[in-house]
């Protein structure tokens, strides 16, 4: 073997190690490269079912489904890009709302809401639609200080967060976070990160769309609830109906608290209602002035009070309260209250929406309000009316009650000094004297009964309603104006049934109204030659369900075409007469759930009745 | 002319002050009789002796101030004192011009009823007097017979008896017969006696 076949030997041996190590190497490598493609090739697989996982899930759960679907959805995404925190934030009104959160197990639960103020520059940039990526937190630019600052004390090490929006506002954001370690976000995995985040944009809308109506629900229903219970609430339900309906308001929107305040006509607070503890307005000068100049006032941090709300400010920190809105009341224009809300908590965002709620339920409360201010400015003018209507009937009366009051006093005078008389005699006559004081006591008690019975009538008071015997309340007026009746030269007569059931009612208007007629019919035999001057009270019953009273008089009679108009106001025959009276006396026995009419008799004169319902304890 | 006790009628329609009143009356000694109203009084027959009316004004039915005006029409003088509630100007000015002695104000003081009632009582036998004087006097014109009545009339106008004679168309002698005869039957001592009893009945002067 030559030199040279053994070189040729060796260079081909050599040739066939190399090239059949390149040929394993190349074969190695293509395997390798191969086993990239798979994986690559797998991995996209994996992302695209990931991505179309979510999208129908997304796209095609129900709306109570959908929190959990965004859940889920979240901690794929966690786990699919190897994050250790994953949040989902939607926001409402340009504002974080709720977070949706995902932490890998064994990792510490993210914050409950994003919170702007410890995130000012990432909120800043997000709201402007711009994305925001680190792999370290000393990547963070000097103005994003007290950002940098907060992700290092929750131990966000790198962090990715996308805005969410489906071609308007911002609806949310889609955030990643390491905590374990630093890491990267290439391109690659923000491109898919966008892609992502469009499931989850169009999702948060449908949310939200979804919330929304589900909410305008609610509030339509409370709305007409509240209209329900409060347009025909009475005066005594007032306070239990206002209650439950801010009961209501104050759940609905969530809060800590509401209040209805009542504004007296020169503005100052008449009343108020709370659902817990009510801060009186006066601790909020600032926001009670601007209420009655009608303005909503909406404080949603302490930092937006002007300097003029100071005692304001001092309040909201000593009551701990933070957010406040408040609506004015108007009842034709003007303010005749305000509805107060404030929440314990946090300090929340009001939106236009909510306020413009506020406004509405608030007119339901003004409504009641001024409904309310109504009926007891009514009521109060009628027992104002009422009691000058029987003060004036009793004017008309004041010479015959003077005589009425007169008759025993001057009989006690005389019976004491004919005793005094007798006393300075030499034999005095026991049985006599006993005789005469026992006279006294009786004249003493009929003066105390005339005094007592026209105290009763002046006396201005409420409407008491108590079960009365027809028959008493008669006779007591009978009494009353018996002189009266002599003094006119009037024969009175009472024809009184007996074994009437009682009846429900106020004594002293019951009184006024038989006093009334019976006035009347004095009057309409006041000409001279009215001739035989009677009348007779009659009590009689109706039917089962009422009992009735007539006042009978030999009078002139009425005319019939005014037999509708002498119980209208101001209607009078007499000089002297208010006119009020018949009215008064209609008024008092509609009160009393009765009628009151009027009819001639056949032989001349009129006849005044009205009934009166019997009382349902004693219906027979 | 029968010297009757004097007389108290109370006349009030209220029981308790009826009572107390008479018991005052009592108390002073004075007998009394008392009516619930005007009418149990007009059934009454008169007191022939001196008597006092304590009357009521506010009745029912006739009031007292009717009560009055139906005693002047039936010609039964009556001394009365008004007891009232409520004294009203007009009221008593009429009970005092109807020949009230007195017009009292409920409560009524003792002094005042009492001492009201003596003097109505002196009144009533004052009156009573004078009414039985111009009775006897009335009895004498009575007697006089239509010349006699004609010539008092005209004698009590001061007329001279020619005038008389003139005016009646008799002679002058036969006037002074009937003159001296009037003056007898008057038993009048002159013309001027005369003229007062004239005065004190009520001569109607014939018209000439």
């Amino acid at each position: 073997m030559d030199l040279g076949t053994r070189s040729v030997l060796a260079v081909a041996a050599v040739t066939v190690i190399v090239s059949q190590t390149l040929l394993i190497v190349w074969l190695l490598f293509r395997r390798a490269a191969r086993r990239r493609t798979r994986i690559a090739l797998e991995e996209r697989l994996r992302f695209e079912t990931l991505l179309s996982e979510l999208s129908a899930g997304l796209i095609h759960v129900s709306a109570s489904d959908i929190d959990a679907a965004l859940e889920r959805g979240l901690r794929q995404v966690v786990e699919f890009l190897g994050a250790d925190r994953g949040y989902l934030d939607a926001y409402v009104g340009g504002m974080p709302g709720v977070r949706f959160s995902c932490a890998r197990p064994g990792m510490e639960e993210a914050p409950q809401v994003l919170d702007a103020g410890q995130f000012p520059w990432t909120a800043e940039r997000l709201g402007r639609g711009e994305a925001v990526r680190f792999s370290r937190t000393d990547e963070l630019p000097e103005e994003a200080a007290i950002d940098r600052a907060s992700y290092e004390r929750v131990g966000t090490r790198s962090k990715v967060s996308l805005p969410l929006n489906a071609g308007g506002p911002i609806l949310g954001v889609l955030s990643l976070g390491a905590v374990r370690r630093q890491r990267e976000w290439p391109d690659e995995v923000i491109d898919r990160l966008r892609l992502l985040s469009e499931a989850f944009a169009s999702a948060l809308e449908r949310r939200r769309t979804e919330l929304s109506l589900a909410e305008h629900l609610r509030f339509e229903k409370l709305r007409s609830s509240l209209s329900a219970a409060l347009s025909h609430v009475s005066a005594p339900d007032f306070d239990r109906e206002v209650q439950r309906g801010l009961r209501q308001v104050v759940d609905f929107l969530g809060v800590d608290r509401g209040s209805l305040i009542e504004f007296t006509r020169d503005g100052r607070t008449a009343r108020s209602w709370a659902i817990e503890e009510w801060m009186d307005v006066g601790e909020f000068p600032w926001m009670t002035a601007r209420l009655q100049r009608g303005d909503v006032v909406s404080v949603s941090q302490l930092a937006e009070l002007p300097d003029e709300a100071a005692v304001d400010r001092q309040s909201y920190l000593t009551h701990r309260v933070k957010p406040q809105v408040a609506v004015p009341l108007l009842v034709g224009g003007i303010v005749v209250g305000g509805l107060v809300f404030s929440t314990v908590g946090a300090e929340r965002a009001r939106s236009a929406e909510l306020i413009q709620w506020l406004q509405l339920l608030g007119e339901v409360f003004a409504n009641a309000l001024a409904r309310k201010q109504g009926e007891l400015e009514a009521q109060r003018l009628r027992q104002e009316l009422t009691h000058i209507g029987r003060v004036s009937a009793l004017g008309e009366l004041a010479a015959s009650l003077a005589h009425e009051l007169n008759q025993p006093l001057t009989a006690i005078l005389s019976n004491a000094q004919a005793a005094q008389r007798f006393l300075a005699a030499d034999v005095v006559d026991l049985e006599q004297m006993r005789e005469i004081l026992s006279d006294i006591v009786a004249d003493d008690k009929r003066a105390g009964d005339v005094i007592r019975r026209l105290r009763v009538l002046f006396k201005k008071g409420d409407t008491e309603y108590a079960s009365l015997a027809l028959n008493e309340v008669v006779g007591e007026v009978a009494r009353l104006v018996r002189n009266d009746a002599v003094l006119r030269n009037v024969t009175t007569s009472l024809e009184l049934a007996s074994g009437l059931p009682r009846v429900r009612g106020d004594r002293v208007q019951l009184q006024q109204v038989v006093l009334n007629l019976v006035l009347n019919g004095f009057e309409a035999m006041r000409e001279p030659d009215a001739g035989e001057r009677t009348l007779v009270i009659r009590t009689a019953r109706e039917d089962a369900a009422a009992v009735r009273v007539e006042v009978q008089d030999s009078g002139v009679g009425v005319d019939e075409k005014d037999v509708d108009r002498m119980f209208q106001p101001l209607y009078t025959t007499k000089a002297e007469g208010l006119g009020m009276g018949l009215t008064i006396a209609r008024t008092i026995v509609d009160a009393h759930g009765g009628r009151l009419g009027a009819a001639n008799n056949a032989h001349g004169g009129a006849t005044f009745h009205f009934t009166l319902p019997v009382s349902t304890e004693d219906k027979s | 002319m029968t010297a009757a006790p004097p007389m108290v009628f109370v006349v009030d329609d209220d029981p308790s002050v009826r009572k107390s009143l008479t018991r005052l009356i009592r108390s002073a000694g004075h007998a009394f009789e008392a009516f619930a109203s005007a009418r149990e009084f007009l059934a009454r027959e008169r007191h022939p002796g001196p008597c006092c009316l304590v009357l009521d004004v506010r009745m029912p039915g006739l009031s007292g101030l009717d009560l009055q005006e139906a005693l002047a029409g039936a010609g039964r003088r009556m001394s009365i004192v008004f007891v009232t509630g409520h004294g009203d100007v007009p009221m008593s000015v009429k009970a005092m011009k109807g020949g009230a002695v007195d017009f009292l104000t409920k409560p009524v003081d003792d002094k005042d009823l009492l001492a009201a009632i003596e003097r109505c009582v002196a009144r009533d036998m004052h009156d009573r007097g004078a009414e039985a004087r111009i009775t006897e006097i009335q009895e004498r014109v009575q007697m006089l017979t239509p010349r006699e009545t004609e010539v008092f009339a005209l004698v009590v106008t001061g007329m001279l008896n020619k005038q008389i004679a003139f005016e009646l168309r008799i002679s002058e002698k036969t006037v002074k017969v009937h003159r001296a005869r009037v003056m007898e039957k008057m038993r009048a001592g002159s013309v001027a006696e005369l003229v007062r009893l004239a005065d004190r009945v009520g001569v109607i002067v014939p018209k000439s």
